[in-house]
């Protein structure tokens, strides 16, 4: 009975497809959010908080227009990561936010979706220039935030913890 | 502009309806009014509860059904929500309402549910639901009983904790117009 009629662009990269998340996606976004490594993003959480983050992701993209996509091998469709963007309430303005599911790190693939996506956003939502809220100990995102051109702006608060926010180049200095 | 694919119902006083941007702020009042909220899962900030609209929509996409919002004819205002609920972790599908401060007192949660339950077993073509309602919110089991819907069990819902689960009548136990006559 799935029924994804939420509009979401579809983008191809090199290595990887970024389409929107559905509920088949669900085991490997919840062993994702099972782990520690999901602290950084609002985890760890249950297997039904998992399937509330899908469902919260798709109402995402029609409350605001733009949103998160799942980014998938482009040969296998098998999931990698979650990247996109995420203007919640409580968030000063939109945010580019990436993360990688269990055993897909160290091969660039969250530089090669964030690029996809922060360019897509730039071009198709008015979204240039943006921010990405990374928490002071998650070094691996600073690092990835700074590959991309992002530079630290300042030091905030998002829902009462501490961020360091980046501000990322608008397309035309990228 | 619609944020699902609901499709729009009517009732004597009544228009279910989708979920729209100018729900959003009534939606939220909602989920962060501890007391009314109380029996439905209360958040204690805007974040959470933008989160949780942002989930009602998404279970349209994911399902192709969910909460629809129930709008009152006569001040075009929103009164509630009602509708099927069936997220990862709950027991079946269920038919939920809420009625917004204000819109109490006045059989919405009664004419909404029901035209809810119409629908689900006419168009969706299900042939049961429940209610799961927390102990000791009275006017809800009130409400189910009025419904026709009878205690069946309970059990441990991951975010209520301890709910009574009803069983609503079937769709061959009501009369053509989704009345429950044989109840009352």
């Amino acid at each position: 009975m799935t029924r994804i009629t939420v509009d979401i662009p579809v983008i191809e990269t090199d290595r990887l497809i970024l389409r929107a998340m559905q509920e088949t996606d669900l085991d490997v976004i919840a062993d994702f959010f099972a782990d520690d490594r999901s602290s950084f993003v609002g985890g760890p959480k249950s297997r039904a908080d998992s399937w509330r983050t899908i469902a919260g992701a798709l109402g995402h993209w029609m409350l605001r227009g733009y949103g998160m996509w799942l980014a998938a091998e482009r040969a296998t469709d098998r999931p990698v990561g979650g990247v996109g963007f995420l203007f919640p309430e409580g968030w000063d303005e939109p945010e580019l936010g990436w993360h990688l599911y269990n055993g897909h790190e160290g091969k660039g693939y969250a530089y090669e979706a964030a690029i996809a996506a922060r360019t897509h956003g730039a071009r198709h939502f008015g979204l240039d220039g943006v921010i990405s809220y990374i928490a002071p100990d998650n070094t691996r995102s600073a690092a990835l935030a700074r590959r991309m051109g992002a530079t630290l702006e300042r030091q905030g608060t998002l829902l009462g913890h501490a961020v360091d926010v980046y501000r990322h180049p608008t397309q035309e200095a990228a | 502009m619609p944020l699902t694919n609901a499709p729009t119902l009517e009732t004597a006083n009544l228009i279910l309806r989708s979920h729209e941007a100018r729900d959003i702020e009534p939606m939220i009042a909602f989920l962060t009014d501890q007391e009314r909220a109380a029996g439905f899962g209360a958040y204690d900030n805007r974040h959470d509860a933008w989160r949780w609209v942002a989930l009602s929509v998404g279970h349209w996409h994911i399902h192709g059904y969910g909460y629809f919002t129930i709008e009152d004819k006569a001040s075009g205002q929103p009164a509630g929500f009602t509708g099927i609920w069936n997220p990862d972790g709950w027991p079946e599908p269920e038919i939920g309402w809420v009625v917004f401060d204000g819109f109490e007192g006045r059989g919405v949660a009664f004419e909404a549910a029901a035209r809810a339950r119409d629908w689900a077993y006419s168009d969706l073509g299900f042939t049961t639901l429940t209610s799961n309602i927390v102990p000791g919110n009275t006017r809800s089991v009130q409400l189910a009983e009025r419904l026709g819907a009878w205690f069946e069990r309970q059990y441990q819902n991951a975010y209520m904790g301890t709910e009574m689960l009803y069983r609503h009548p079937g769709p061959d136990m009501l009369d053509s117009d989704g009345g429950i006559e044989a109840y009352t």
